[in-house]
């Protein structure tokens, strides 16, 4: 099992009055392979979720392995680093930084690897190459589209060839002829092996997940399977 | 992450924002070049009290003694030093005359000179106390003296005044009408200075009865030259203990003095300039540095989205950290280098303004300065970085 979540709780202001359990006793289980869309309306805990998935946050209580490793029990190091090379992010605001041209900050994930200049170059060449936007490379994000920054974005995910891809709302932001290549390209990494977990509130781009863990207050509603429908 | 990697993004950032980077490096500039200048003159001016006084002679005993029935107190006083030639080098009067008519050769007279020369009533090793060296010709000898010769010896800037570049020795000069001969020049060892020490004329001793008329009994003043710096506490306990016995209570004043003292005062008061001026340049430097740590937390507060979008790409608390920290390491590092050249040209203009030297800063001087600046960059970005690095990424990716 890839990761494992049993019995999550995420709770602000514990035992207080104004008490809030974004996470209220979740249980996952995800497997290699996978393209799982986790669907919730706003407020409903998904993107708690994703963050305590994407060790970008930690639970109040639960336990969680991601490849066999107990997190809550990892250094700040160790979580770096499963963030650096275990996963690659997608976010809904791209999260390009902006004072960095299109190449370097694909580049960015290798240089926290420590990879060497020129590796990282042919690296990140051959991401933005697959995300269509080699003619790009010296672009900043803001001489970019929205559609193009989240290409960029999604080239910084893979540059370091993670197995698990997390998007929160990628097409949040983006028409949806934009949003669909970038749900098509996803598919691809999926095709090629790649985890991919999906947050969204949009029923019609959760459609096109092989799985679909709804989530509610906290807690999941609904966790099935379903035929992937053609985009 | 490799170091230069963290150099090259903290470049990048610091030339991002240009204008606020400037402003930032400001008080580092003002600092380092106040801190610069202000050691670099006291430093220089230290230096040169340091050569006067060498110049002048070192390891010096001055010795003040009168009788007040005017008995010759020299001639004993010499012959008590000849007996402790283990330790002594010399012993001379130290007495500058004035004389109404001045010192005149042919047309020129020092009384229409700008910078007359001083004149000296000195004994055979009057050059040996004042570290003159012969030129050319001969130093005033003891024979001169049991003589009453009209002889003089010239300082190197005296005979420039007199005889340009003409031979001197030979020639008479006139002081107060009588004629003296001048039968040697000193070395010249104050070169630069318009009351240069060798702007002097030297006589006999004895010869203060031709000059204008006055007893050798009068002289008052003396110098007595120790063999080393150690020798001397010994020569004034002896020379005290000496004068005791030649002036007994009642009958006149003694005082000797150990010049090395007066020495070690200087150099005790240029220390205490040094810190007094330098702590206030610290005080801005501390200043500027906290100007730093101000610029550095609103950058960290302005890139926390930046901050929480590289921790969740993978970088550890310590690459925030050290990407911070070297970035106020290299702003302070640009100032402290723009605060040097200043500190060059602020030494160079307070020099020529404040001691009217041509002073530069020394390397030590300079390398401390970058040195500090970068420490002092590292020292006040700790706690901002600190602070970038502190954040949950969730948190720093929420910001706006």
């Amino acid at each position: 099992m890839l990761i494992h979540l049993e019995n999550i709780y995420k709770i602000y202001g514990e035992g207080l009055e104004s008490e809030v359990r974004a996470l209220d006793g979740v249980s996952l289980d995800i497997d290699n392979g996978e393209f799982v869309a986790i669907v919730g309306s706003s407020g409903s805990g998904k993107s708690t979720l994703m963050n305590i998935l994407g060790c970008l946050d930690s639970a109040t209580r639960g336990e969680y392995y991601l490849a066999g490793e107990d997190v809550r029990s990892l250094t700040d190091r160790e979580l770096s680093q499963i963030r650096n090379k275990q996963i690659g992010f997608i976010f809904q605001g791209f999260n390009l930084i902006p004072a960095l041209s299109a190449q370097e900050n694909v580049e960015l994930p290798l240089i926290y690897q420590g990879i060497s200049a020129s590796k990282r170059k042919s690296f990140a060449e051959e991401a933005l190459e697959r995300v269509g936007l080699s003619d790009r490379k010296k672009h900043r994000p803001f001489e970019m589209s929205g559609g193009q920054q989240q290409r960029v974005a999604i080239a910084r995910a893979i540059s370091t060839k993670p197995p698990i891809i997390m998007a929160d709302e990628p097409t949040g932001a983006l028409d949806s002829k934009t949003g669909q290549e970038v749900i098509a390209f996803l598919r691809q990494l999926n095709k090629e092996g790649s985890t991919v977990i999906l947050i969204t509130h949009d029923n019609g781009i959760a459609a096109t997940a092989n799985r679909i863990v709804r989530i509610s207050d906290g807690k999941i509603i609904e966790d099935r399977l379903q035929e992937v429908s053609a985009l | 992450m490799n170091w230069l990697q963290s150099f090259k993004m903290a470049f990048k950032s610091i030339m991002s924002k240009k204008g606020r980077s400037a402003l930032t490096m400001l008080g580092i500039i003002i600092g380092i070049a106040s801190v610069m200048t202000i050691v670099s003159v006291v430093n220089g001016y230290n230096k040169q009290t340091m050569e006067r006084i060498n110049s002048m002679g070192t390891n010096r005993v001055s010795v003040y003694a009168y009788r007040q029935d005017n008995k010759n107190i020299f001639d004993g006083l010499y012959d008590y030093c000849l007996g402790m030639s283990d330790i002594i080098d010399g012993i001379t009067p130290s007495a500058s005359i004035w004389t109404q008519g001045g010192v005149r050769y042919g047309s020129r007279s020092s009384t229409n000179m700008e910078y007359a020369p001083q004149l000296y009533l000195g004994s055979d090793q009057y050059s040996a106390c004042n570290n003159f060296v012969i030129e050319y010709g001969r130093d005033i000898s003891k024979v001169d003296i049991v003589n009453y010769n009209n002889v003089c010896v010239l300082g190197a800037r005296a005979a420039k005044l007199f005889f340009d570049y003409l031979n001197p020795l030979g020639e008479s000069l006139s002081v107060n009408g009588v004629a003296f001969k001048v039968v040697g020049v000193y070395k010249e060892k104050d070169p630069d200075s318009d009351w240069s020490l060798d702007n002097v004329i030297v006589f006999p001793y004895t010869a203060s009865r031709a000059i204008n008329n006055q007893d050798i009994g009068s002289l008052s003043e003396f110098i007595i030259k120790g063999k080393d710096k150690k020798s001397l506490t010994e020569i004034v306990s002896r020379v005290d203990g000496y004068l005791s016995t030649v002036i007994p209570e009642g009958t006149g004043y003694y005082s000797v003095y150990n010049e090395g003292q007066w020495q070690d005062q200087s150099n005790e008061f240029a220390k205490t300039m040094s810190l007094v001026l330098g702590g206030i340049g610290f005080i801005s430097l501390l200043v500027g540095g906290i100007g730093i740590m101000n610029i550095m937390l609103v950058t960290v507060t302005e890139r926390t989205r930046e901050i929480g979008i590289r921790r969740a790409i993978g970088a550890p608390r310590s690459a925030i950290v050290s990407q911070f920290l070297v970035e106020a390491a290299m702003i302070c590092g640009i100032g402290g280098i723009f605060g040097i050249i200043v500190g060059f040209a602020g030494t160079l203009i307070a020099g020529k303004l404040i001691v009217n030297m041509i002073l530069i800063p020394g390397v030590g001087v300079t390398a401390a300065a970058f040195v500090f600046s970068v420490v002092l960059g590292i020292i006040f970005g700790m706690y901002p970085a600190i602070k970038a690095s502190a954040l949950l990424p969730v948190v720093a990716l929420r910001a706006e």
